[in-house]
């Protein structure tokens, strides 16, 4: 990924900065209308970056994510007007006006928090985002790494899952038309060719490591991790924003 | 049996995998697809089981839409064996994973065991039923995953790149069963990098390049083209290759093994003295 905008070319730290005062705003903010907007910021940032293309499938997935925690949520609250019963005569399945406002926030707040990762993920060569946090902020390299290299294999799990739910379709395999237990047990067939594939290939990875002599001494890298004028700019702005809409919003 | 009417796909992200296929497919027939990396090989395979579905045009199965029927209807007629077992193989047992494609067709008792045994039988498997597939070789699992399509009983197998990434012995063995099926009478849609597979066994041959068919017909037809193969990266088997200059000047048949050359050879050279020795037995 070479410099394609001023997102690829800001430091992963600086990008990370501007993660962080995302999830703080998030957490600000108690409406529904400027947690959306922030989330609309985060989109529009990618869309500037011009990477909002390549991250709509991981956005997707997050918005999934979130309708599953909305939905496992909002029944479980029971204070306020009842709004809706699943099944009518019963308590079964209520949904309240309370319920339906904190869930919606609480959706809300988790797209806007995580869709900052996909950008960075998308803007940045891992390599790059571990000299920037073992140089810059005194992390082990191990722990870097092991962070990076998890987060990097998420596209990866992705184009499997989609490589095995076609295996398991091409048998016949059907996705549509169950209760919700059949429908949670249904996913074994699809999570456990994942984890044994994940599994092996971590053995792969630890013993392709090994004989390349991983940790075998102090390690020195090629490109040193720099802020430019850019990255200050950028990180002073999103403290200052954050820092005012957070003043503005809590009062 | 398969009838593809000018389908075009194109991937979510805008990529244009196919771009105006149009064919015919008989029932019995063994099809080689063959190209380069990237021509539009696995999405044409998908396509027919599918999987996917085309973005323009139409694909017939045995007179079923591809685009309005379900996968796990089309799974009965087409069988698709995909490029890595492990992407599918997740039961405990042989047996449980080659009973899982029959009971989602909602087969049971005695019928379902028949099926898991046939097919078990069918690819040399039976001493491994309860096995822990996970623990055979790659070629086993690869076989594991063609018998559990096999169970199935589809008319259509389609098989991507079956013999990857196994040795040369192993790979003859899955293309001997291939064939096996298809003598069987079912018809065999087959990917493959190795030409020399591709002449041994398959009877037609689809040539894809950049989404596009650019040859279509006998293998020996087809293998003659060195352009139009040269231009989406194919090279002909060598012995082929090697037959070609004689075969011009008419002192060979068309051949596409090495063992029809051999037996041409010694056809040619008959009635000279001693032409045997000339030529290690
Ligand atoms: N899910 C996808 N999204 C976008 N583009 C894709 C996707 N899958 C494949 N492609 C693209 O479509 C083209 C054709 O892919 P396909 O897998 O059909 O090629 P192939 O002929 O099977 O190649 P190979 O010999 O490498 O298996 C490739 O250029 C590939 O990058
Ligand atoms: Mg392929």
């Amino acid at each position: 990924m070479p410099g394609k905008s001023f997102l690829h070319k800001l430091n992963p730290l600086t990008k990370v900065v501007w993660s962080l005062a995302v999830i703080t705003l998030a957490f600000v903010y108690q409406q529904p209308l400027p947690i959306l907007s922030l989330w609309a910021s985060v989109l529009a940032v990618a869309l500037i970056g011009k990477v909002l293309r390549e991250i709509l499938p991981a956005i997707r997935g997050l918005i999934i994510f979130a309708a599953i925690f909305f939905l496992f949520q909002v029944f479980l609250i029971d204070e306020g007007q009842v709004v809706f019963t699943l099944v009518p005569g019963t308590g079964i399945g209520r949904i309240t006006d309370v319920g339906l406002k904190a869930c919606t926030m609480l959706a809300l707040r988790m797209l806007a928090m995580t869709s900052t990762i996909p950008v960075l993920l998308a803007t940045t060569p891992p390599k790059d985002m571990i000299v920037a946090f073992v140089e810059k902020l005194k992390v082990p390299y191990v722990y870097a790494l092991m962070l990076v290299t998890s987060l990097r294999f998420i596209p990866t799990l992705q184009e499997e899952l989609s490589l095995v739910i076609q295996a398991q379709r091409a048998r016949a395999y059907d996705l549509e038309g169950r209760n919700i237990i059949k429908r949670f047990l249904a996913l074994i067939p699809l999570a456990l060719p994942l984890l044994l594939m994940s599994v092996q290939r971590a053995r792969t990875m630890a013993i392709s490591m090994e004989t390349r002599a991983f940790g075998a001494g102090p390690r020195t890298s090629l490109h040193t991790s720099t802020f430019q004028l850019l990255d200050i700019g950028v990180i002073s702005s999103c403290l200052l924003l954050t820092a005012v809409l957070a003043v503005v919003s809590l009062h | 049996m398969i009838r593809a009417e000018n389908i075009h796909f194109t991937y979510p992200n805008g990529f244009q995998a196919l771009k105006g296929l149009s064919f015919h497919i008989k029932a019995g027939e063994f099809v080689a697809v063959i190209g380069q990396n990237g021509a539009g090989k696995t999405t044409l395979l998908k396509l027919l089981n599918g999987l996917l579905k085309p973005t323009a045009g139409r694909i017939l199965i045995g007179g079923l839409d591809t685009a309005r029927a379900r996968v796990a209807e089309l799974a009965r007629k087409v069988g698709f064996l995909f490029q890595n077992p492990d992407h599918q193989i997740f039961l405990p047992t042989v047996r449980e994973e080659l009973a899982f494609g029959p009971k989602n067709l909602g087969l049971k008792g005695a019928v379902l065991e028949d099926r898991v045994k046939d097919a078990a039988a069918a690819v040399g498997l039976t001493p491994y039923l309860d096995f822990n597939p996970r623990q055979l070789s790659k070629g086993q699992r690869q076989r594991v995953a063609l018998a559990s399509v096999l169970a199935m009983q589809p008319e259509v197998l389609v098989l991507d790149e079956p013999t990857t990434g196994q040795d040369y012995r192993e790979a003859l063995e899955i293309m001997r069963l291939v064939k096996k099926l298809h003598q069987q009478g079912h018809t065999v849609l087959l990917v493959s990098h190795d030409m020399e597979m591709v002449a041994r066994f398959a009877g037609r041959a689809l040539v894809l390049g950049e989404g596009q068919l650019l040859l279509d017909g006998p293998v020996a037809t087809v293998f003659a083209r060195e352009d139009v193969l040269a231009a989406t990266g194919l090279v002909p088997p060598q012995v082929i290759q090697l037959a070609r200059p004689y075969q011009e000047q008419g002192l060979l048949r068309p051949v596409l093994t090495v063992e029809e050359l051999y037996a041409e050879i010694i056809a040619a050279l008959r009635g000279e003295v001693d032409a045997r020795q000339v030529l290690p037995a």
